[in-house]
């Protein structure tokens, strides 16, 4: 698909020329190629950006288009640490302003989104312009149960999809951004995964998220939840652990902006019952793995659940808020095996997946179930800190 | 020794009573005699040995005091260096507060000097064994052996639960009923080799163990096999169904309604 050398005769040579804005596509399909090119030629001028891609251009594309190549990243589902490199060195050889990272299937996105992520940093107003995509409610799940809620207790931030696969930023968010993921690909983390809005944070940028309607989210090549929720989970408590002395420190969280989208509650084909069934397995065979990472209490409320039927089983808000921090510091102390403790995660997000489920389908909608399990982390920021800080007072 | 040559001959002679009161004599002399000799060579053999004894706990003993300053004077330097931070900045962050990189720079100074301090206390209790060693003594090589199967034993139980642990979060996550059955003959299955293994290298009942491992080793996984194949023989042909599928030997077909969550997207 991509070549060492992909730019065509037809396009304006962008070696030298300047632009505001610098547009970094990673790879995907010659079909969505062509509609990011026809999408970002209608969003903006054609003299006021330039291409970055390791994309085979097509024939037919408009002839003042500025394009260049890039080194060849892995990206399939995730932005990768050499697309954050990449953009940034083309960008900065090239005086940009402001960078557009898009993801792979970003021609599900409207001209209308792409201009509202690269104007904010365009106008020098915002550092960070994180997309909030409006995704089906069975959707996201991994994010809307431990990254939104965990990232939003710890960085005080209401973004509301920290591992956005697209973004807008500034040219000082992009130098720094590089340099985390030059770090991380410097430790053979190929695949690792970047937190831009921790990064924001924590370099006292400005951060913020627009809306972008519905986006075709590519999906992990290898779909199995094992790995995905380890790779995941891994990376971000990693990063927390990294940050401990930024979000230790108490921060008044901006308030949320965007508006509560209804989205379509069809209850669907959702199987609660082999998710809860998965829950009362690990319930019973999983006790002497959890007793080392969870207290008493949690591991009492775990029993009590796991004598729920499926059709009306709920995990508690503020139980799961304390199972993910007692995991996170458990993932910092290595009580356990790193590998051992996110499998045994697992079970425990399932059972959350399926309450969640159960409290959509009893006609609650699921971005308001979502921020009340968000701000039950919030509530339950002392207890992660007091542990953090204190972690042998654990069965008191 | 020449009295118990002369015994069968004087019981000859007939003479009884006084004869008897001699022999009894007779024994308890030989008997005293012969404790007399062991005691003077358990003697011998501990003053041959005691210098050794003593040269190796003292040796330990400098060591692991000496040990002890170089690991407190490398904890102080390199804190005041902020060795953790720069080994943070260039190699991530991955170190577990218990066990930051200067904990383990000290902890490591430490363990070295004591095991030199060992290996020299060994050897000065060797040597002095040498010195002594008219008398016949089995400990020595014995204690080294003891040494090497402790550690086997070590590693052999944390291999043991490292694995256990690791089948039992993966059979539990692909929702096998028999998930502990499985982790514990994992677990004992370890602990059989190790043991096996321990026995062999302290040199005891040899064809017996590895008799009675070959019987246990074969048993446990007989029975492991026994269970995965009776238990889990839809999990195998969904597997290779999913295999045949992703390889495309054959059209995908599509799941039923009923048992399908695709709806459910976890990223």
């Amino acid at each position: 698909m991509a070549t060492a050398n992909p730019i065509p005769e037809n396009t304006v040579a962008a070696d030298n020329a300047t632009a505001d804005l610098l547009v970094l596509v990673t790879a995907m399909a010659p079909d969505g190629f062509k509609g990011v090119l026809a999408n970002l030629g209608s969003a903006f001028s054609a003299d006021s950006f330039i291409i970055a891609t390791q994309n085979e251009l097509p024939a037919d594309i408009p002839p003042n288009l500025r394009v260049v190549a890039t080194p060849q990243s892995n990206a399939s589902w995730s932005l990768t640490p050499v697309d954050f490199v990449n953009a940034a060195q083309s960008g900065l050889e090239r005086g940009a302003k402001a960078f557009l990272i898009l993801g792979p299937e970003a021609d599900s996105l409207s001209p209308l989104a792409l201009r509202s992520l690269a104007e904010p940093a365009l106008s020098a107003s915002i550092d960070l312009i994180v997309p909030h995509y409006s995704l089906p409610p069975h959707a996201g799940l991994i994010n809307s149960a431990i990254l939104y809620p965990l990232t939003r207790a710890a960085f005080a931030s209401r973004i509301r999809f920290p591992l956005s696969i697209d973004l807008g930023m500034s040219a000082r968010m992009a130098e720094r951004l590089a340099g985390v993921a030059e770090r991380i690909a410097a430790t053979n983390q190929a695949e690792g995964l970047l937190w831009p809005v921790n990064e924001a944070v924590a370099a006292g940028f400005a951060a913020d998220e627009v809306d972008v309607d519905s986006r075709a989210m590519p999906q992990p090549s290898n779909p199995d939840i094992n790995s995905i929720l380890a790779s995941i989970t891994g990376s971000l408590f990693a990063d927390i652990e990294a940050k401990a002395a930024l979000w230790q420190r108490p921060r008044r969280p901006p308030l949320i902006r965007r508006s509560m989208v209804e989205a379509d509650q069809s209850d669907g084909t959702a199987d609660v019952a082999r998710m809860v069934a998965a829950f009362q397995l690990a319930n019973a065979n999983l006790q002497e793995i959890w007793s080392l990472v969870l207290p008493p209490n949690s591991l009492l409320s775990l029993k009590r659940c796991s004598t729920l039927d499926a059709a009306n089983f709920r995990m508690p808000d503020n139980l799961w808020a304390r199972i993910v921090y007692d995991f996170l510091i458990a993932y910092r102390l290595r009580t356990i095996n790193r590998g051992h403790l996110l499998g045994a995660l697992i079970p425990l997000y399932l059972a959350w997946v399926a309450g969640h489920i159960n409290v959509m389908a009893s006609g609650t909608p699921a971005e308001r179930h979502i921020e009340a399990v968000a701000a039950a982390f919030e509530a339950d920021k002392p207890y992660l800190v007091a542990r953090w800080r204190w972690p042998d007072r654990f069965n008191s | 020794m020449q009295n118990v040559i002369d015994y069968p001959a004087q019981q000859a002679t007939g003479n009884t009573a006084s004869q008897m009161y001699s022999d009894n004599a007779s024994i308890w002399h030989h008997m005293s005699e012969a404790l007399h000799q062991s005691v003077y060579r358990v003697l011998t053999l501990l003053i041959a040995v005691l210098p050794g004894i003593l040269a190796f706990f003292v040796a330990l003993l400098l060591f692991a005091s000496a040990g002890a300053a170089i690991s407190w004077v490398l904890r102080r330097c390199l804190t005041w260096l902020k060795f953790d931070t720069r080994i943070a900045q260039k190699g991530g962050n991955d170190w577990a507060p218990t066990s930051s990189p200067t904990e383990i720079v000290a902890r490591a100074s430490f363990w070295i000097c004591v095991l030199l301090g060992l290996v020299i206390g060994v050897s000065a209790f060797d040597a002095s064994y040498a010195s002594g060693a008219a008398l016949p003594i089995s400990l020595l090589p014995y204690l080294t052996h003891a040494v090497g199967a402790a550690l086997l034993l070590i590693a052999g139980v944390l291999a043991a639960r490292f694995l256990s642990r690791s089948v039992l979060i993966s059979a539990v996550n692909a929702q096998l009923q028999y998930a502990r059955v499985l982790s514990l003959g994992v677990k004992w299955l370890v602990l059989v080799l190790t043991a096996a293994m321990v026995l062999d290298h302290l040199q005891v009942g040899e064809s017996i163990v590895e008799l009675a491992f070959g019987i246990l080793f074969g048993g446990i996984v007989l029975t492991l096999a026994l269970a995965v194949g009776l238990g889990s023989r839809d999990l195998v042909s969904r597997s290779l169904e999913s295999h045949v599928e992703h390889t495309g030997e054959r059209p995908h077909i599509p799941d039923e309604p009923s048992t399908s969550s695709r709806q459910i997207r976890h990223f």
